[in-house]
C-alpha cells in the first residue's frame, strides 16, 4: 500500500467507482505527502528554528569580535578561543572534565550495584523499588540540591551523627566546599544513571551468572567477566548521561561549592550574564558542545564494537 | 546459597537507596521546625507553611511557572503527537534522519541551548518574557513528549485504523475515534512529564525569562544564594508532594517506558 509502482498497468476500469484507488494516483500522492508534510512541521520548525539555526549562530557568534558592551560586533577572529587558553579557563576545564569523571565513575559504580540489587529480586518487588528509585529522580532538581545544605550545615544531622561517632567536636563547616559539590553531583545524577544499567540487566539470563558459578567462577570472576560485558550496553548509556550534562551544570557548584572552583557551565553562565562578554561565551560552549561530540564519538564507538563483537560471538 | 559478596552487595544497595531518600525526608522534617534557621530543632510548627503563603514574591513566580509549564506542555505533547502520526507515514531512512533531530536536545548541554536561543532572541531583539520562556521549554520538553508518544503510537495495532477506514470513517474520524482515544493515557503521561520538566526546569530559564517573568525555580536560586530558610524547606515539601502526585496521574506503567524501555513490566 506504501509503496509506489513506477507505471501501473492498463487495466479497464473497475464497474463499480466508489472504491478507493489500489495503487496511489500521483494526486493522493502529493496529497500523502502534504499530510505528512504538515504533521512534522510542528516538531520539525521546533528543532529547525529553536534548535539547529540557534546552535549555529552560537558557532558564528564564537568567531565574532566584541563591541565596547560586550555585544556581536561582527568580522572574523580567533581570538575568543585563543583567550580561552588562558590558564585561568583551562583550570575550569580540567576541573571540570575530572569532576565529570569522577562523577560518572561513582554514579556507575552505585548504579549497577543497585541494579545488580534490583533483578535479583522478585517481579513484584522489583515493580516497587523501581518507583523507589523513580520518585527521586522526578523530585524537584532545587530541592534536591539544597536538601544537601539541610545535611551538612554546621550543627546539621550530619554534623550530629560525626559527633556522635566522636569524629568531629562541636559545629564542623562542610558548605561551601569542593566535597560537598561533589556529592550533590552524584546525588543529581544517581537515578538518571541507574535506569539504563538496570534496562540491560534486566535482559541478562540469569541462568549465566548461576553457570558461571557453577563452573567455578567467584564472586568477582562472575561479574567481571560475565554479568559486567553483558550490561556494557547500559553502562556506556548511563556513562554518557552523566559525564556530558555534569560539564555544563551551575547550580551545584555554586549553592554547595561555594562559586569557588567552576565547572564549564559556571564558566558560561558567568560570561553571559555577569561579564557581558557573549563572543567569550559562545566559544565556550562551542568547547563543551565540541566535548560533547567527542563524547558521543568515543561512546558510540564502543558501542559499536560491543555490538560488532556480539555479533561474531553469536550464539556462543 | 547466596554468598558473602553478595549479601554486602545487597545491603549496599538498600543503602544507596536508602541514600536517595535522607535529603528528601530531612527537607520534609525541618518544614516543619520551630526555628528561625533550618538546622536547629525548635519544636513543631507549621508557621513556615503560613509565611509561604504569605509571600508574594514567591507565588507571583509560582503563577509564572504554571502558566510556562501549561502553555509548553501542551505545545510539546500536540507537537509530540503529531510528529508521532507523522513519522508512521515516513519510510525507513527519512524516519532515522527525523528522529535523529527531534531527539537532538536530549544529547546536547541545555545550557548550550539556552545560549543558543539566548543569541537568536537577542539579535531579534525580542524582549525577554513569556513567549521566550515557553519557546526555550518546548525545546527542553519536546523529546521528552515525542518519547513516549512515539512508542505507545508504534505499539497501537495498525488493524483497528484500517478496520476504522473499512467502515467509512474519513481521515479525521480515524484520529478522533480511534487513535486519539487509545492514546489517552500516554498523551496525559506526557502532558505531565513535561509539565513537571518545564516547572522545575533552571537552566533553561537561566536564559529566557526576563523582567517580571522571574520563574519559581529562578526565585528559588537567588533566595538560597543568601541562604536556606525553614520557609524554601517548606515550599521543598510541597513540590515533593507534588511530585508523587504527578508520578499517580502519570501511571507507573508509562513512567517505567520512559525510563527503562520495554513494556514497563520488570522481569
Amino acid at each position: 500500500m506504501t509503496e509506489t509502482v513506477a507505471a501501473p498497468p492498463p487495466v479497464s476500469p473497475p464497474p463499480s467507482v466508489s472504491l478507493p484507488p489500489a495503487v496511489p494516483t500521483r494526486r493522493t500522492g502529493v496529497r500523502r505527502t502534504a499530510v505528512t508534510a504538515a504533521l512534522l512541521a510542528p516538531a520539525g520548525l521546533t528543532v529547525g528554528a529553536l534548535v539547529l539555526v540557534p546552535l549555529a549562530l552560537v558557532l558564528r557568534n564564537s568567531f565574532a569580535t566584541a563591541d565596547p558592551y560586550g555585544g556581536i560586533q561582527g568580522g572574523f577572529t580567533l581570538a575568543n578561543y585563543h583567550e580561552l587558553l588562558d590558564p585561568v579557563y583551562l583550570k575550569v576545564f580540567g576541573y571540570s572534565l575530572g569532576m565529570a569523571a569522577l562523577n560518572s565513575v561513582v554514579c556507575l559504580v552505585l548504579g549497577y550495584m543497585v541494579s545488580y540489587y534490583l533483578v535479583g529480586r522478585p517481579p513484584r518487588r522489583q515493580g516497587l523499588l523501581l518507583l523507589l528509585i523513580i520518585v527521586p529522580f522526578w523530585t524537584d532538581f532545587l530541592v534536591r540540591t539544597f536538601a544537601w545544605i539541610n545535611l551538612l550545615s554546621p550543627g546539621g544531622p550530619v554534623n550530629a551523627l560525626t559527633d556522635a561517632l566522636g569524629l568531629t567536636h562541636g559545629p564542623t563547616e562542610w558548605i561551601p566546599s569542593q566535597g560537598a559539590s561533589f556529592v550533590g553531583l552524584v546525588y543529581a545524577f544517581l537515578p538518571t544513571a541507574i535506569f539504563p544499567v538496570y534496562a540491560s540487566l534486566r535482559g541478562v539470563d540469569p541462568a549465566l551468572g548461576e553457570a558461571a558459578r557453577d563452573l567455578g567462577c567467584g564472586w568477582w570472576r562472575v561479574h567481571t567477566r560475565v554479568l559486567l560485558p553483558l550490561a556494557r550496553p547500559g553502562l556506556l548509556a548511563a556513562a554518557l548521561l552523566t559525564f556530558v550534562p555534569t560539564l555544563g551544570v551551575f547550580v551545584i557548584p555554586v549553592l554547595l561549592g561555594g562559586g569557588k572552583h567552576q565547572l564549564i557551565g559556571n564558566l558560561i553562565v558567568t560570561l553571559y550574564t555577569e561579564f557581558r562578554n557573549q563572543p567569550m561565551g559562545a566559544a565556550a560552549s562551542v568547547v563543551l558542545l565540541a566535548l560533547m561530540i567527542v563524547s558521543l564519538a568515543v561512546f558510540g564507538a564502543a558501542a559499536g564494537r560491543l555490538r560488532r563483537a556480539q555479533r561474531k560471538g553469536g550464539t556462543s | 546459597m547466596r554468598s558473602l559478596a553478595d549479601r554486602a552487595t545487597g545491603w549496599l544497595a538498600r543503602g544507596v537507596i536508602v541514600f536517595l531518600y535522607v535529603p528528601i525526608v530531612v527537607v520534609v522534617v525541618l518544614s516543619f521546625n520551630d526555628s528561625d534557621v533550618t538546622y536547629k530543632w525548635a519544636g513543631f510548627s507549621t508557621r513556615w507553611y503560613g509565611v509561604l503563603a504569605g509571600d508574594t514574591d514567591l507565588l507571583s513566580s509560582l503563577r509564572v511557572s504554571a502558566e510556562v509549564g501549561v502553555a509548553s506542555a501542551t505545545l510539546a505533547t500536540a507537537g509530540g503527537l503529531l510528529a508521532a502520526m507523522g513519522m508512521a507515514r515516513l519510510g525507513r531512512r527519512f524516519r532515522a534522519v527525523f528522529s535523529g533531530g527531534l531527539f537532538l536536545p536530549l544529547v546536547i548541554p541545555e545550557i548550550v541551548l539556552g545560549v543558543a536561543l539566548l543569541s537568536v532572541f537577542g539579535t531579534l531583539r525580542a524582549d525577554l518574557g513569556l513567549t521566550t520562556l515557553v519557546l526555550g521549554h518546548l525545546v527542553v520538553t519536546l523529546p521528552y513528549a515525542a518519547l513516549i508518544v512515539l512508542g505507545a503510537h508504534g505499539a497501537l495495532d495498525p488493524a483497528l485504523d484500517e478496520a476504522a477506514a473499512d467502515l467509512g470513517c474519513n481521515a479525521w474520524q480515524r484520529f478522533r475515534r480511534v487513535t486519539l482515544p487509545l492514546l489517552r493515557q500516554p498523551l496525559v503521561a506526557a502532558w505531565l512529564l513535561c509539565f513537571t520538566i518545564s516547572f522545575g526546569n533552571i537552566v533553561m530559564s537561566t536564559f529566557t525569562s526576563g523582567v517580571g517573568t522571574t520563574t519559581l525555580p529562578l526565585r528559588v536560586y537567588s533566595l538560597l544564594k543568601g541562604g536556606l530558610t525553614p520557609e524554601i524547606n517548606a515550599l521543598g515539601t510541597l513540590l515533593v508532594l507534588f511530585t508523587f502526585l504527578i508520578i499517580l496521574g502519570a501511571g507507573l506503567r508509562q513512567m517505567r517506558r520512559v525510563l527503562v524501555g520495554g513494556d514497563g513490566t520488570p522481569g
